[in-house]
């Protein structure tokens, strides 16, 4: 009896540990696209109705601390549907959007992942990002916060339906946001 | 031409060159020169601090630059606003440390010096303990810049006793620069101001506002992926070739023959295509965005030469208007670093429609991710960076696009150049930046930035 119940937690825990794996996985792969420049490749990981939002965050007293951040509707760093994104990565391969030419270098580090939610078809996870940008000869930039994703099942592994990025700076100490999150 | 106060010595001689069209590099590093902006262009000029609409209700405050100072913008409970110092007069602390907010008083979290919405010290721990109730709380306020004033919702403080009134600081110039928002509604600013940092020397900045040169070399992306609607029919040939020696087929844009510039006392100008070249450039898709500019009240309040202006202009010496509503504030911080806020703008009674396609327009073009500022940002590093060398610094920098043919027409209060794509505000705005600094008398300074007849 207690064997069996013992086998029943270790199954759901396997599950969760596949799970867990297969979204860090993803993330991974994410990443290493981005740090890559592979642009092309990374833009076919965003279902078609998703969402890329970078809200702006404010420096609130802690009793207005729920006005932190804007909200869609107000201004925000990043509001984008998947044909602005696909934009974005378009005119990454123009070969005259001089912002990432010579390119940045990118390091995404992916961490502290937590799935949320997950009702079988999608599923919200939580992930912590440092994105550390060195650009030419010695620009160096260091960003880091908080993803919010929604990510679809489909036949190939995960696609992205909504990517909300909660910077942890208020004034942005960085002449452009040229890279993505 | 030269004339100095004690204030403002030799570093100021030869630094523009308005018949060569030349400029001293020194301006964009020199530590001196910094000082002397600070004290006598951002401790004179009345300066843009935020929109009304961005402190609605009493105790609503916002925090906002004057050169190095910062004050607080807050709603009286009269109704009323005011600007204070957000120092503590106790011992300096900040009395607020919030961006943004509403309070009922600013209590200091050193020693609990307590301010009004006023600015009065209401408050002193100790009053009878420590301080033997001997100290005179109206002695101690939160100071406040000798003048405040808003034109149309547009809220600008001043430094100076002096100063002229806000309306004649800005001229029919600098008025019309802000009924281009006013103009279009019952206007709001959008909750978030966006905030940045960058390397680079506040005034290339200004420089950039009026410079229709560069967009169709470094928007070319941009302009690629259709983010910038321009009819590309016309391509350069005049020269810019890519690293492998073959010609960069460049769109010249069709603001090109037609400009409209204006230069105004005090360093205000206006320079960018005309309300026409704007339209026909942006095509049918944007028709219903620029409805609102022929309207009978907008072609009235405008008059003739303000339907011309299509946009860019800037209030001296730091606030630019951007044709999709948006107010562009640039900080200086030091020589080598400036601070850029973006204030965007609506009509509270715009459509949902309407105001999301209004707001994705200047999410997406400004910014630092803005698909037109990425770019521009680091030219502006980069120029800052490179003329600051010990040699690269006595490379004039050259302002000489039509120069010599810059007719200056006289109408109304303005003064109009008719011209193809120039560099005649550039050069206006650094003519009168060095008026600024000499320190002279307001008088002097508006009779010393009066165009003459010729650029
Ligand atoms: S510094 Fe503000 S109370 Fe002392
Ligand atoms: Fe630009």
């Amino acid at each position: 009896m207690t064997i069996e119940l013992e086998r029943g937690a270790d199954q759901t825990l396997l599950t969760q540990m596949l799970l867990q794996h297969q979204v860090e996985r993803f993330y991974y792969d994410e990443a290493a696209l981005l740090d890559a420049h592979r642009y092309d490749e990374w833009i076919t990981l965003f279902t078609e109705d998703t969402h890329y939002f970078m809200p702006l965050r404010r420096t609130m007293p802690r009793r207005q601390l729920h006005k932190e951040f804007t909200q869609p509707g107000e201004m925000a760093f990043f509001d984008d549907d998947h044909l602005m994104l696909s934009l974005r990565v378009q005119k990454l391969s123009t070969g005259t959007a001089w912002a990432e030419d010579p390119p940045s270098r990118t390091r995404h580090l992916v961490t502290n992942v937590r799935i949320l939610s997950d009702d079988g078809a999608e599923l919200v996870s939580e992930s912590h990002f440092l994105l550390h940008r060195t650009r030419l000869r010695d620009d160096l930039d260091q960003w880091v916060g908080r993803r919010e994703d929604t990510l679809r099942r489909d036949a190939d592994g995960f696609k992205i339906a909504r990517r909300h990025v909660f910077l942890d700076q208020t004034v942005l100490h960085s002449q452009n946001l040229s890279n993505f999150f | 031409m030269t004339s100095t106060s004690p204030d403002a010595p030799d570093v100021l001689d030869g630094l523009i060159d308005l018949e060569r069209g030349e400029i001293d590099r020194r301006i964009f590093s020199d530590e001196q020169i910094f000082e002397l902006e600070m004290k006598h262009i951002f401790g004179r000029a009345w300066l843009f601090l935020c929109h009304e609409s961005q402190i609605p209700k009493k105790g609503d405050f916002f925090e906002a630059p004057m050169g190095r100072d910062n004050v607080l913008v807050v709603r009286q409970r009269d109704g009323g606003i005011k600007a204070l110092l957000n120092t503590c007069t106790h011992r300096g602390n900040a009395v607020c440390r919030a961006e943004e907010g509403n309070v009922k008083n600013f209590m200091c979290t050193y020693h609990g010096w307590t301010f009004g919405l006023d600015g009065e010290l209401v408050g002193v721990p100790g009053m009878s303990s420590f301080y033997r109730d001997e100290l005179d709380k109206a002695q101690h306020p939160l100071r406040q810049p000798a003048q405040l004033a808003s034109y149309r919702g547009f809220v600008f403080a001043t430094f100076d006793p002096d100063a002229p009134p806000l309306e004649d600081f800005l001229g029919r110039t600098g008025r019309l620069s802000l009924d281009l928002i006013a103009e279009r509604g019952d206007m709001e600013v959008v909750p978030g101001i966006q905030k940045f940092v960058l390397n680079c020397n506040w005034k290339f900045t200004v420089d950039n506002v009026f410079d229709f040169y560069h967009p169709q070399i470094t928007h070319m992306s941009a302009i690629a992926v259709g983010a910038i609607p321009v009819s590309t029919d016309a391509i350069d040939d005049g020269g810019a070739k890519n690293e492998e020696g073959a010609d960069l087929s460049v769109p010249q844009l069709p603001t090109d023959a037609e400009n409209v510039v204006m230069i105004a006392q005090y360093g205000h100008a206006i320079s960018g295509p005309s309300q026409h070249a704007v339209e026909k450039t942006a095509g049918e898709a944007y028709r219903d965005v620029f409805a609102w500019r022929h309207t009978p009240e907008a072609e009235v309040a405008f008059g003739p030469e303000g339907n011309a202006v299509g946009g860019h202009p800037h209030i001296f010496p730091t606030s630019w208007i951007t044709v999709d509503c948006q107010l562009s504030l640039r900080i200086p911080r030091s020589p080598g670093v400036t601070e850029v806020w973006w204030f965007s703008f609506r009509d509270k009674k715009a459509g949902p429609a309407e105001r999301a396609a209004q707001l994705a327009r200047q999410i997406h073009s400004f910014g630092p991710a803005g698909l037109l500022e990425q770019e521009d940002g680091e030219n502006w590093s980069q120029s800052t960076l490179q003329t600051r060398g010990g040699q690269a610094r006595r490379v004039p920098q050259a302002l000489k696009m039509g120069l010599g043919h810059g007719k200056v027409r006289a109408c109304d209060g303005l003064h109009i150049i008719e011209s193809p794509v120039n560099e005649y505000a550039q050069l206006w705005t650094y003519h009168a930046w060095r008026e600024w600094l000499t320190g002279s008398s307001w008088d002097e300074l508006r009779e010393r930035t009066t165009p003459g007849d010729l650029l």
